[in-house]
This record gives C-alpha cells, sequence and structure tokens, in this order.
C-alpha cells in the first residue's frame, strides 16, 4: 500500500526573466519559489491501480519524482508499506519500481546487459538476475533481441526492456509516469498488458496519463491534480459519475470544482 | 561502484568513436606527424638546396676574381642586366618580378689586397622571406675568396701562424658544461612533458565524462539510475574512477606511441641518445612522476564531472569543458618558459608546481621533500573537488535541471 499526505515541494526560481508568460501567471510563483507540488494526498492498496490525472504542468512528474526517491519534499509523507520514503530513501528504492515515457537504456550494452546492471545495483544475485530475465523473457517476450544492442531497438522494443528492468527487482509497488506518451499503438498495448499482468499479482500500481481511455480501461481509482494540489481522489465508478457525459467533462468537473 | 566503474568501463570499450580518439588516433597520428614533417621538411631544404638560382651581377667588372667564381660554381645561371648600381628601384623590381633570384651589387672600390682598401662590402637583393639558401650558397663561395685574400694579407705582412690565430680571435671561452646529459635535455624538453602529459589527460577524459555525466541526461537513464538503491557516493565514485581511468589510459597510450614511434623513427644516433636519455631516469623519478599525476588526474576527473552532469546535453557539457582546456594551458606553459623553477611563489601554483615538480625530476635535480608539500597540496585540491562533485550530485537543482 502506498499512502501520501499533504506532499509539498518548491523550486527556486534562478532566473525570473526566463519564465514563460503561463509562468509568470501561475498562482504557484511566490517571491522567488515556484511551488510545484503544494497538497498533494492519495492511497494507493494492494492490487489497485491508480491513474494520476491532471493538465501539463499541474505537478504529476514532480510527484512522481518525489514517490520515488529522486526528489525530496519540503514537506508532507510517503509510506510504501509502512516504510517512510523520507527517512530510508535505500530502502523504499528497493520497493519501488520507476519507469516513464521518456526513459532511455544504455545503448551500447545489449537488452540483457542492461537489465543485468539494475538487477546487480539492486543486490541481487547472478542466478536470481538471470532467472528473472528468463521470466521477463517470457512475459514480454523478449527473446529475438534481448543479446542485441539497443541502440538498434525500435520504440516498443526499448520500452519492453525499460519495464523489464524497472521490475527486475520484483518490486512492491511500480510507479509509471506517462509510461505510453510517444509510444505507438503496439508499445502502448504492450505497456497496458503488463500493468494488466502487475494487476493480477496484486502489486499496486500508480500511473500518470493523459489518455483517459486507459484511465477508463485499468484503473481502479482515479486522482486528479492541479496546480499542485489533489483536486479529486476517488474510484473510477464515481469519477465516472461526476459528470454524466464522457470521463473529459468528469475530469473537467473535477478541476474546476476543486 | 565497481558495479558502476565496470559498467561504465564496459560501455566505454563499445564506443568506437571515443576509443578511435583515446587510442587509435594517437597511436596513428604520432607517425603521421613525425613521418611527415621529417619528409616534407627535408624535400623543402633538398628542393631549396639544389635548385638552380638565377642571379645579377652589377659592377663584376671591379672584382673579376670574386665574378669567376660565382660564374663558374654550378646551379648558378647568370642573367645579364644593365641596371646600374645606384638604381635601387630597378634592382628591387628585378628581384620582385622574379626575373632573379638575388642581385649582387659590387662597388667600384672593390681589391683583393686587404691591406689597401680594408673591408669590402657588398650588397645582395634577395627576397628572403621564406625559406631558401641563396646566402648560405654564395657564402661558400665568397668565404672562400676572402680567406685567400685574407691569407695574402698576412703573409705580405709577415705575421706568423700561431698570431694570425691570435689576430682572428684574441680570446677564446672553452665551455665545459658540469650539467650531465641529463639535466640539459631535461630542462630543454622536461617542460614539454607534463604539458603533453596533462593534456592529453584532459582530452582522453573529455569525451567518457561528457558520455557518463551529461549522456546520462540525454539518453534518460540519469532517473532510473538515481532511484536505485545505490548511494550517491558511490555513484559519483564508480563514475569519477571511469574518467580517471579514461584520461590515464590514454595519455600513457599516446605518450607510449609518442615513445616508440620516436625511436624508430628517428633511428641510429638519436636512439642512443634517447635510451641514454631514458637510462639515466631511475625507477623511482618515474614512479614519483606517475605518483604525481594521480592527483593531478584526480582533479581533472572531478571538474570534468561536475561540469558534465551540471550540463543539459552533450552539446552544452562540451561548451563548459573547452574552455577547461585553455586555463589548464597558462599554467602548465608558464612552467615551460626557460628560467622558471619550482621556487617561492610557483611552488604554490596548483598544476604549475606539478608541472614543474615532473619536469626537475626528469632532469634528476629534484629535491625529494619538496615533492610532499606539493603532493599533498594537489591531493587535498583533488579532495575539495570530489567533495564538491558529490554534493553537486546530491542537488535536485543540478540533476533536474
Amino acid at each position: 500500500m502506498i499512502e501520501i499526505k499533504q506532499l509539498a515541494k518548491k523550486f527556486k526560481v534562478e532566473n525570473p526573466k526566463k519564465l514563460s508568460e503561463q509562468e509568470k501567471k501561475d498562482p504557484r510563483l511566490k517571491g522567488r519559489f515556484f511551488h510545484s507540488v503544494q497538497n498533494v494526498n492519495f492511497i494507493c492498496d494492494t492490487g489497485q491501480v491508480l491513474g494520476l490525472l491532471g493538465p501539463n504542468g499541474a505537478g504529476k512528474t514532480t510527484t512522481l519524482r518525489m514517490l520515488s526517491s529522486a526528489l525530496k519534499p519540503d514537506s508532507g509523507s510517503i509510506l510504501i508499506d509502512g516504510v517512510d520514503v523520507l527517512a530510508n530513501p535505500i530502502v523504499a528504492r528497493q520497493k519501488i519500481g520507476f519507469l516513464s515515457g521518456s526513459t532511455g537504456l544504455y545503448g551500447r550494452l545489449s537488452g540483457r546487459e542492461n537489465i543485468e546492471y539494475f538487477g546487480k545495483l539492486h543486490g541481487m544475485s547472478k542466478s536470481a538476475i538471470q532467472q528473472k530475465i528468463e521470466e521477463l523473457a517470457q512475459l514480454l517476450d523478449l527473446y529475438s533481441f534481448l543479446d542485441r544492442r539497443c541502440e538498434n531497438y525500435s520504440t516498443g522494443m526499448k520500452q519492453r526492456v525499460s519495464i523489464a528492468r524497472a521490475v527486475v527487482h520484483s518490486p512492491k509497488v511500480v510507479v509509471l509516469d506517462e509510461p505510453t506518451t510517444g509510444l505507438d499503438i503496439m508499445a502502448t498495448q504492450t505497456v497496458l498488458e503488463f500493468i494488466r499482468t502487475l494487476k493480477k499479482q496484486q502489486i499496486p500500481v500508480i500511473f500518470s496519463t493523459h489518455h483517459l481511455d486507459e484511465v477508463n480501461e485499468l484503473c481502479d481509482t482515479v486522482t486528479v491534480i492541479d496546480e499542485g494540489e489533489t483536486k479529486y481522489n476517488g474510484d473510477l465508478h464515481s469519477f465516472r459519475a461526476l459528470s454524466n457525459g464522457s470521463l473529459h467533462n468528469s475530469f473537467m468537473t473535477s478541476i474546476e470544482k476543486g | 561502484m565497481w558495479l558502476v566503474f565496470q559498467k561504465e568501463i564496459k560501455e566505454l570499450l563499445r564506443d568506437r568513436k571515443t576509443l578511435f580518439f583515446m587510442v587509435a588516433l594517437p597511436l596513428l597520428l604520432f607517425p603521421l606527424i613525425f613521418g611527415g614533417v621529417a619528409y616534407f621538411s627535408g624535400k623543402a631544404i633538398e628542393k631549396a638546396q639544389s635548385r638552380v638560382l638565377t642571379y645579377a651581377i652589377i659592377g663584376g667588372e671591379y672584382a673579376p676574381t670574386l665574378t669567376t667564381k660565382i660564374t663558374e660554381s654550378e646551379g648558378l645561371k647568370r642573367y645579364v642586366t644593365k641596371v646600374q648600381s645606384d638604381n635601387v628601384s630597378a634592382i628591387t623590381n628585378l628581384v620582385k618580378s622574379e626575373k632573379v633570384d638575388f642581385v649582387l651589387v659590387i662597388p667600384n672600390t672593390f681589391n683583393d689586397d686587404i691591406l689597401k682598401i680594408g673591408q669590402n662590402k657588398l650588397t645582395l637583393y634577395l627576397n628572403d622571406a621564406g625559406l631558401n639558401m641563396v646566402q648560405r650558397r654564395l657564402n661558400k663561395i665568397i668565404d672562400n675568396l676572402a680567406e685567400s685574400n685574407r691569407d695574402k694579407a698576412f703573409i705580405s705582412l709577415g705575421i706568423a701562424e700561431e698570431i694570425q690565430q691570435g689576430l682572428l680571435e684574441p680570446i677564446v671561452i672553452d665551455k665545459i658544461s658540469t650539467a650531465d646529459k641529463r639535466e640539459d635535455l631535461g630542462e630543454k624538453i622536461g617542460g614539454l612533458i607534463p604539458y603533453m602529459i596533462f593534456i592529453l589527460c584532459l582530452q582522453g577524459a573529455m569525451l567518457p565524462a561528457t558520455d557518463i555525466g551529461a549522456g546520462e541526461k540525454e539518453r534518460g537513464t540519469l532517473e532510473t539510475l538515481l532511484i536505485s538503491p545505490i548511494s550517491r557516493n558511490q555513484l559519483v565514485l564508480g563514475k569519477f574512477f571511469t574518467i580517471a581511468f579514461a584520461g590515464v589510459t590514454s595519455a600513457m597510450v599516446t605518450v607510449g606511441s609518442l615513445f616508440v614511434w620516436g625511436v624508430l623513427l628517428s633511428q641510429g644516433m638519436a636512439i642512443e641518445l634517447i635510451t641514454e636519455f631514458m637510462g639515466a631516469i631511475s625507477a623511482l623519478d618515474f614512479v614519483l612522476m606517475f605518483a604525481m599525476l594521480i592527483p593531478v588526474v584526480a582533479i581533472f576527473s572531478a571538474v570534468l564531472l561536475s561540469m558534465s552532469i551540471y550540463a543539459k546535453s552533450f552539446k552544452e557539457a562540451q561548451g563548459y569543458m573547452t574552455p577547461l582546456v585553455f586555463i589548464v594551458i597558462i599554467p602548465i606553459i608558464l612552467a615551460m618558459l626557460p628560467g622558471i623553477k619550482l621556487e617561492g611563489i610557483y611552488a604554490w601554483v596548483p598544476l604549475m608546481n606539478v608541472a614543474l615538480a615532473i619536469k626537475e625530476l626528469i632532469k634528476g635535480t629534484m629535491d625529494y621533500m619538496a615533492l610532499i608539500p606539493i603532493f599533498l597540496s594537489t591531493t587535498a585540491i583533488a579532495g575539495l573537488l570530489l567533495t564538491f562533485c558529490i554534493y553537486w550530485f546530491n542537488r535536485e537543482k543540478v540533476l533536474f535541471r
């Protein structure tokens, strides 16, 4: 289970002149600081898939980066299976599998070596890594290209190896930051299939997306963030009920209400 | 840490571009430079020496012996002109229009008898820019005549041969240098060696440094690496050692190639000189030189890594690194200047003191005790920079720009 409470993060503005017009108008800009995330809360239970929605610049990536311990929040708490990520970042990192749409691979290493490297960084034994790679290769159909250099992979191949790499250490939670952005339909399908597999294994998944059809297809609960604050928390059913039209309307309603 | 190091090295070895610049280029570049320079300069000199020169003599009738000698010598072709010796612009024009290579003007006062006239002054017009052997070839002919004229004068004055020597050179200094060959050669080329090694280390470390820092950002692998359960210190150290290793390897390959090709191509005498020179440097001195380089490489690596991780892209990283080369070159060039010794303030200028110490080690005149403060201060700087690099790697502002 993942529990996020009153998460907040501000960034220092180095050069206010460089900000875009939109950023200058943003109410989160206070003096020399841009309060990117101000108050984000959500809970994701075992076996649940949580869809994180919000317009561009709402603070989704910052939130997920804090969750994955790449960024340190200014205040608030993050608990993963009861472990405080802020107090034990290294322990927490072992419990998280993280993947974003822009994740890359080391081009001069083969897919297998990429996965092995992260397995080793997670302190896994050689045999355990081999076993896990076998398992993942079957699940994600990696066999045909696993031992070729990544620089020649297609987008879909890259994404499949990235997925394998993200879960090589059997994480307790999987966090996906816009995992389907920029992918073609086939590659997107691979990612969605993978999320379903995780769900079957009772592993909680948190993923941010702009595609409401993905939310409709996969999510149990929905969290909407806008201007760094949680505007909506609830299950998919009640999210749909926010307006009697499409999920798009529900999304708009949730932002306007908040 | 070694895990990171291993992986970075593996990736580095698979990068053909980097490998080419680090290994193949120095291996092939030096024979090309050496061979090329030797070949073309040899050719040019040969050509200048054997080329047929066209010339004009004005006032040749005043010095018939000299004129005959010049006319008779090989490789010279006379151009007959009616220009008078006082018409300087016309003479200059002859040379400028490339009708002749040189014009020799003999005054009407010319006389082979020194005792009557004293010194004879000839005027030579030529285009002296660029390689030409005109004066040297002319001197060969004229010196011959001058000497025989002088001898005649001595004889007619009845001066004994030993006195003749004394008249020509009243005092001669016999120089005996107490510096052995090593010190002498060390002073001449000793400054060059640290310069080369420093720059090579820096250059060799640069490409992997860009790849390891900015490259990770650009390819989107950094974020994943940062959230893997490895501490930042370990991550930084792994990358730091990779860069340092690449820098040292690249420098060693280049120096080795320079040495091997230098010996191969300069053959014969030079081999003796080089082997004698290298033989005079003790193993201890070599070890000390290498030891002095370690903190220097550490400084380079820490700075390069900090720059690279700050940069958003390859391009930006290279932009930061280029000025670094200039900054590093300054103290080393200063150390190469003759007369600058490991004394006073120079002993405290970072990098420069190491360059000077290496020069002293090559010369064999190093006071070993003086190495300790240099080594310690350089190591302290390296330590500080590495600490900064680790601190830098913990800054969110740097990693997620």
